[in-house]
């Protein structure tokens, strides 16, 4: 039997010189180098954040930098007095509706553009990036008309739709980004393996676009959420008013309650900061595997 | 990148594309489903607040509560808009065909709505009111004269009036006195103004709506009777100029440094943080220092040159219109006359500490417990108050006394433009708008 010869031993490897790890050490960064800007560019972001806290936690007619002593009287105000939870179910659910109508129109689209070619799909392309050109403001009164004809005035649905129709250009470009990413020749494998397009596309394409319909699906909600223009024009019931407008209330002609202002702000903020935190992992993947041209 | 062919077989099992689209399908459906509801034999008005909010929607809505008791036929379906929007959501329902009913108004946007030939004149339907000879004369005259036609396109419900509010308390440990002269006012600045303590005696509004204000503290200040003389604007005048060189000596020496880019919300939140001794606004604002002060703040006219007679430049003032699409004028009308009658105006007037629009409303009690508004009717009534009416008639007022000369007046604040150069610049503006105005009405 032939005894297992013991690994011969290797040598120790060679210290460095000393110079060598003079520079293997100085290439990591300093951590004032590191911490210092990371530390002044929160403190930018998250002042802000903090002064409509203290706002919103302090009662009116006090300063200071603590909001002492505190007060929930704001979010009373805001959320019976104004009724944040009517405009606030409002806009969850145009906000969710308007997620799921982009996200799967893009993903459609996305991938027509991104794997056939057909006659004018360059013309397509661009069009589509010229239209983001177009604030939102110049069709409003067009938008109005075209909804009031089809009974749209007043409606959640019609936020939807010029929503839709206003995100669609943008997430279907980014949409198609990704899915260019997404090599052919996993689809034409699975197909050769039996399936359809359609089937290759929902067992290799989409699970690889996770990160991509996150991003998507993101921008889409925080568009939504956030938009106001469209939300005062085309709803004229006080129950169907969304977060923004709102928020807008608590600026009154000759009074601005400052407080209810800021409560308002938080019980705004607080949802898509928690979105964001949940998918902030998909969100980097996906901007960032998008912007990398396969 | 190799593309794969255009034909391909259709999955017979697109399962979770059908259900994600089925889903978001019938939710919108749902969404659509929420359909207006019109109750039988009721007729149902849509009304626009034009100042929706938490210090004022409950206010309406205790009015059409009692409107409706009153008129069981008639349903009032009450709308709430931010103020800061609500031209451009008139202006948009107008263009598209579909405003309300009635709706709140202002005179500082009511001839927009008069040039849109949006609104129905209510002269005639005013003369067979009981509100007729009830309105006070000064707002009436006001509304008609937004109009080319000086028709009334707006019954009034609340004048305004510009006031100094200003801290009891501070004042009473100075040993001052509340302000009548212009005098009295910029010694007050001064000595209540200590920049060690981070306390000033005055906040300046140098930023947004800048300029009316200015405009009233001119004419208050220089005492003249009319926005022009024969077609020339008397803005540009020595008293003019001398009061705004005052004001802007004012800037940083008893003002806050912040001050140059104040509009009205930086400005009542200056003087509600309790870092300011007093502040020029109206009495809108009563709600907001009164929260934050209660008793220790008040409120006194702007002041004159000799402390006797006063020159006021006519504030905006609210009112409701009738609009020419409505199908149901006549029901919108009944609303209006209800929220302008003695207790409604009463009620809605004590809310906000606003000018009542009806006289009735002036022997109630409130009024004698409201010192501001008290001292505002004294003022509005005397006959020796001129009141000069501010000629927002003109298609670039609005563009003259904000894009044009906002930035001139912080100019002059900042030391980079003298006071008599602003004041003729303005005055300069508003002259050639009142030349093309009288061309095209010749």
């Amino acid at each position: 039997m032939t005894a297992l010869a013991a690994p011969p031993a290797t040598a120790a490897a060679p210290a460095p010189p000393a110079g060598a790890r003079r520079r293997r050490l100085s290439t990591r960064p300093p951590r004032t180098g590191l911490y210092v800007p990371l530390g002044l560019y929160l403190l930018f972001t998250l002042v802000p954040f903090y002064w409509m806290l203290m706002y919103a936690l302090r009662p009116a007619g006090r300063s200071g930098v603590l909001p002492w002593p505190l007060t929930l009287e704001h979010f009373r105000t805001v959320w019976t007095g104004l009724g944040f939870g009517i405009f606030f179910r409002n806009s969850v659910l145009v906000g969710l509706v308007t997620l799921c109508f982009v996200t799967v129109l893009a993903l459609m689209g996305g991938y027509a553009l991104a794997r056939f070619r057909f006659r004018g799909d360059r013309l397509f392309l661009v069009l589509l990036l010229c239209t983001q050109f177009m604030p939102g403001v110049t069709l409003l009164i067009p938008l109005f008309i075209l909804f009031r004809q089809t009974h749209l005035i007043n409606n959640l649905a019609s936020l939807v739709i010029a929503e839709s129709a206003f995100q669609l250009p943008l997430a279907l470009v980014l949409m198609s980004s990704f899915v260019r990413n997404v090599p052919v020749e996993l689809e034409e494998a699975a197909m050769v393996d039996g399936c359809s397009r359609l089937r290759a596309f929902f067992a290799v394409v989409l699970p690889q676009l996770r990160p991509g319909i996150v991003a998507v699906g993101s921008f889409a909600f925080i568009g939504s959420w956030n938009n106001f223009l469209f939300a005062l024009m085309f709803i004229s019931d006080q129950d169907r008013f969304t977060i923004p407008v709102g928020l807008s209330y608590t600026l009154g002609e000759y009074n601005v309650d400052f407080g209810a202002l800021a409560a308002g702000g938080v019980v705004a903020a607080v949802p898509v900061v928690c979105v964001f935190a949940v998918i902030q992992r998909f969100l980097v993947q996906g901007l960032s595997a998008g912007a990398v041209k396969g | 990148m190799r593309l794969l062919p255009l034909r391909s077989r259709i999955a017979r099992r697109p399962v979770r594309a059908a259900i994600a689209i089925t889903a978001a399908l019938l939710t919108a459906a749902g969404l659509t489903g929420c359909g207006s509801d019109s109750g039988a034999g009721k007729t149902e008005i849509t009304f626009w607040d034009n100042n929706g909010g938490p210090a004022r929607t409950p206010i309406y809505q205790h009015l059409i509560a009692q409107f409706e008791q009153a008129n069981p036929d008639i349903h009032v379906k009450y709308v709430g808009i931010p103020s800061a929007s609500v031209q451009q959501k008139y202006d948009t329902a107008i263009a598209g065909g579909q405003p309300p009913d009635i709706g709140g108004v202002t005179t500082s946007y009511l001839s927009n709505l008069v040039g849109q030939d949006a609104l129905e004149a209510l002269d005639g339907r005013l003369a067979g009111s009981p509100l007729k000879d009830k309105l006070v004369t000064g707002l009436v005259n006001t509304v008609t004269a937004t109009a080319a036609d000086k028709k009334l396109y707006e019954l009034p419900s609340s004048g305004n009036l510009d006031v100094i509010w200003y801290r009891k308390d501070l004042f009473d440990t100075a040993g001052l006195q509340a302000p009548k002269t212009w005098d009295e006012f910029f010694t007050a600045a001064g000595k209540l103004t200590d920049p060690a303590k981070k306390q000033y005696g005055y906040t300046l509004r140098g930023g947004a709506g800048s300029i009316f204000q200015l405009l009233a503290e001119m004419y208050a200040y220089s005492g003249q009777t009319g926005f022009f003389d024969a077609s020339k604007s008397t803005v540009d005048t020595p008293k003019n100029a001398e009061l705004v060189d005052r004001m802007s000596k004012l800037f940083k020496k008893a003002t806050p440094a912040a001050d140059v880019n104040n509009g009205y919300p930086q400005m009542v939140a200056e003087f509600t943080s309790g870092s300011v001794a007093m502040m020029h606004h109206n009495l809108g604002s009563s709600s907001d220092v009164k929260k934050a002060f209660g008793d220790k703040v008040a409120a006194v006219p702007l002041p004159s040159t000799d402390g006797s007679k006063s020159t006021v430049v006519a504030n905006p003032v609210d009112g409701f219109a009738v609009f020419k699409a409505s199908k149901h004028k006549d029901a919108a009308w009944k609303f209006a006359e209800f929220l302008v009658s003695k207790e409604s105006n009463s009620y809605w007037n004590e809310k906000v500490g606003q000018i009542p629009a009806n006289s009735d409303v002036e022997s109630e009690a409130w009024i004698g417990q409201n010192a501001a508004v008290k001292d505002a009717l004294a003022l509005v009534r005397n006959p020796a108050t001129t009141i000069v009416e501010a000629p927002v008639y003109l298609p670039q007022y609005s563009a003259i006394t904000k894009a044009d000369s906002e930035p001139l007046y912080q100019k002059v604040l900042l030391g980079q433009l003298s006071a008599a150069d602003f004041v003729k610049q303005l005055g300069d503006k508003l002259t050639g708008a009142q030349a093309e105005w009288d061309k095209r009405h010749k």
